[in-house]
């Protein structure tokens, strides 16, 4: 079931420097949002907090009903928060199969081996990796280690799904293939999906609402329209002209 | 077009020169060892020798005797490196700095030390102690204390070179128990082989902790070859053969276990990721991993309160003689050759080169070889009327030491090299720049800290050694180690803890003063 993320006047600091400053966001049960921005402006690190990877200076971070985060106090560690992420370097663990990769977070969850199979085969079917369940990450191209990194994050039926960047790399004809999928799979699960990107032709692509980082804060949220509107943010001017 | 030409052949060539001269320092030795076993009756010598069931009773002692060390270095030092470098254990870093020290001293130091806790006349000693002490057991336990901290350290390292990312993932879908045995420990398995490789090779090769436990052992029995009343040279070569065929075994380990992983094995994090929770396991895992930093310096204490009580330090001067200066003098000038090697080698080899991978072997070969065989053969390259200048000084403990720690430099300064992207190295080269510019303006700079970690590591295992330098010092230039070992037969029991407490200042001091330097914030 897809769970509601809320940050409350979220506040993260690195070295003595504040990296984000009083978000307040709301993501809805289900819905996609994208939060865009240039380098630096705080993006990874508001995905970071969303999953318990960074504690906040201040603010809070519920998910769902749950409180997650409160000030400096992590009250859900990062694997009791029911999140996935899909990471800008995938992080497939090299010494473990395309089944080992998918199969840590379901037993870690004491899924039934059965069981934990079937889910295995449903996901790697979907994302067309079927039958390549026993290659290591090294043995695969750039797309199908993608496909794994999607994968890995889907099988775990999370509430909500956090995608860091995930096509930065790819070239041109992966990267519209890999956006088909992530639309129809995120259409299909009707999960509560939170992406970043630098890309604004990635979220037109995806859909949905866009939040605007700029070093640190929140300028917009709303439609991708309604963003290259703002002619007093450089990024939106940017946005307009292109 | 003459400069191009010269810059061309400068790579080479300055790699081929340190290749000849590490070939001369590390490999003669092997090469000789064998000519020496064609030479007169050598082979009948060696024949007598290797048919001797004591020989290879010795022999079978002596691999028990490593192999238990090293188990127990492993069953220590694997969960208290995660424990000291991955939790939120209270003060963990002081924990493992502590913990660690013990590892640069001479081995019989500590058991010196654990003598005067637990000798029958000892702080906290009796019969029973007294007898656990000097046997095989005892001596097991105290170079497994001694020793533990090498694998210890290598897995700390090596979580703090894991991709964070990978961390992050596992952490997020199955906790920090799972994330640990399922994820951090096969990622740092080379970092245990490399662990289990060096303390199985150091125990195999200790002379010191089994001679003054009066435990008999293989190397004890050739070194005894050499000198004494059962001088038989003859013999020594030929028993340091079954030697050379365990290191070539450990070379073969080392090579399917790490090989060119190893120079990914230390590294350094690009961003920090939360310690890993110890939740309820946290007090006990305190109790013990503090009391894992605090036990192997107990002897340490020992010692001090010894040479205190019976008046040493007073009466240190005649027996000090020039002994410290003899380690320093040969320590320093063995690092310094080591490091320039290693720039050269080391860089070679972090760029994947094939002669520079066979060197790195050579070295590695030269480390897990035993130290009475390496001396062995360093006898026979340099005991020649020839080459008396430097087989008749000191010169010949730094040839030595270069030999035999020639692979912690090299190792050290190609992770350090591994480390830094190729692409800094090309620009230079594409503005021009020929291979010793580079080298010197660009790659050294930029490596500063490795570099002088490698150095310091090579300063503190030549400090440390005596198994190298027993075999080979000339009258009036033997080293420290060397000095406590044979007064400790004989000598002032005061007076021999006040010189080991001088071994522990001294290496101690070697330490601070490159932790400053390579710790200290770039301005």
């Amino acid at each position: 079931m897809s769970t509601a993320i809320v940050l409350e006047d979220v506040t993260v600091a690195h070295l003595g420097r504040a990296v984000l400053r009083d978000i307040s966001l709301q993501v809805g049960a289900g819905e996609l949002l994208t939060i865009l921005g240039t380098s630096g402006s705080g993006k990874t690190t508001l995905l970071r907090a969303v999953a318990g990877l960074v504690r906040l200076q201040q603010g809070k971070v519920r998910i769902g009903e749950a409180l997650a985060s409160e000030g400096e106090r992590l009250l859900l560690a990062p694997e009791q928060r029911d999140v996935a992420v899909v990471f800008q370097d995938l992080a497939l663990w090299p010494h473990l199969t395309v089944q080992g990769n998918l199969a840590f977070g379901l037993s870690a969850r004491g899924v039934p081996r059965e069981e934990r199979r079937e889910r295995i085969a449903t996901v790697l079917k979907r994302v067309g990796l079927d039958g390549k369940e026993s290659r290591h990450p090294g043995e695969l191209s750039g797309g199908e280690r993608q496909r794994v990194a999607i994968a890995r994050a889907l099988v775990l039926q999370p509430a909500a799904i956090l995608l860091d960047e995930p096509l930065a790399s790819l070239d041109f004809l992966l990267r519209r293939e890999l956006l088909q999928l992530f639309r129809e799979l995120l259409g299909e699960q009707g999960m509560t999906a939170l992406h970043v990107t630098h890309d604004p032709r990635d979220a037109r692509a995806l859909g949905g609402r866009v939040a605007l980082l700029e070093e640190g804060r929140l300028e917009h949220v709303g439609t991708l329209e309604s963003l290259a509107g703002r002619g007093d943010l450089p990024y939106a001017r940017e946005l307009a002209g292109t | 077009m003459g400069r191009s030409l010269a810059t061309r052949w400068e790579q080479p060539a300055v790699f081929a020169l340190a290749a000849a001269v590490f070939a001369a320092v590390a490999l003669l030795p092997m090469l000789s060892l064998g000519g020496e076993l064609l030479r007169g009756d050598a082979l009948s010598h060696a024949a007598r020798a290797l048919s001797a069931p004591r020989t290879w009773k010795l022999f079978a002692a002596s691999l028990g005797f490593a192999g238990a060390v090293t188990a127990i270095a492993l069953v220590i030092g694997v969960p208290l490196g995660f424990v000291l470098g991955r939790s939120d254990l209270p003060g963990r870093r002081l924990a493992l700095w502590l913990h660690a020290f013990p590892v640069f001293l001479p081995p019989f130091l500590l058991a010196l030390g654990w003598f005067h806790l637990l000798g029958r006349g000892g702080l906290l000693g009796s019969e029973v102690t007294a007898r656990a002490l000097f046997s095989p057991a005892g001596a097991v336990l105290i170079l497994a204390l001694g020793l533990t901290p090498i694998v210890t350290a290598l897995v700390a390292i090596a979580l703090q070179a894991v991709d964070p990312s990978l961390e992050e993932a596992a952490l997020l879908a199955g906790g920090p128990w799972r994330t640990a045995t399922r994820i951090l420990v096969p990622l740092v398995r080379p970092a245990v082989a490399l662990g289990a490789l060096v303390v199985f090779a150091l125990a195999f090769s200790e002379m010191g902790v089994p001679s003054f436990l009066r435990v008999g052992l293989y190397p004890g029995m050739v070194f005894s070859r050499l000198g004494g009343v059962d001088y038989a040279p003859g013999e020594a070569f030929a028993l340091a053969l079954p030697l050379f065929g365990v290191a070539l075994l450990l070379l073969a380990f080392e090579r399917a276990a790490a090989g060119r992983r190893s120079f990914a094995v230390l590294g350094a994090r690009s961003r920090e990721v939360p310690a890993l929770r110890l939740g309820r396991w946290r007090v006990a895992a305190t109790l013990l991993a503090w009391s894992g930093a605090v036990i192997p310096l107990a002897p340490l204490a020992a010692l001090a309160l010894r040479a205190t009580r019976g008046g040493g330090f007073s009466r240190i001067g005649p027996s000090l003689g020039s002994s410290v200066g003899n380690s320093l003098t040969a320590s320093i000038s063995a690092a310094g050759a080591v490091l320039i090697l290693a720039i050269v080698i080391g860089h070679a080899a972090a760029r994947g080169r094939r002669p520079a991978l066979a060197l790195d072997a050579l070295a590695v070969l030269a480390f897990l070889t035993p130290a009475t065989v390496l001396g062995v053969g360093l006898i026979a390259t340099w005991n020649r009327p020839a080459t008396q200048a430097i087989y008749g000084s000191g010169a010949i403990v730094a040839v030595a030491f270069a030999a035999r720690y020639g692979a912690i430099g090299v190792r050290a300064a190609a992770v350090s090299f591994a480390q830094g992207s190729v692409h800094l190295e090309e620009a230079a080269a594409v503005c021009g720049a020929g291979f010793v510019r580079r080298l010197a303006r660009i790659l050294v700079p930029m490596h500063a800290r490795g570099l002088a970690a490698a150095f310091l590591l090579a300063l503190v295992f030549c400090l440390r050694d005596l198994e190298t330098a027993v075999l080979l010092y000339p009258a009036g230039e033997e080293p420290l180690t060397v000095r406590i070992f044979t007064f400790e037969a004989n000598g002032s029991e005061a007076v021999v803890a006040a010189l080991s407490c001088v071994q522990v200042a001294v290496t101690a001091a070697a330490l601070l003063a490159g932790s400053v330097l390579l710790f200290r914030r770039r301005s």
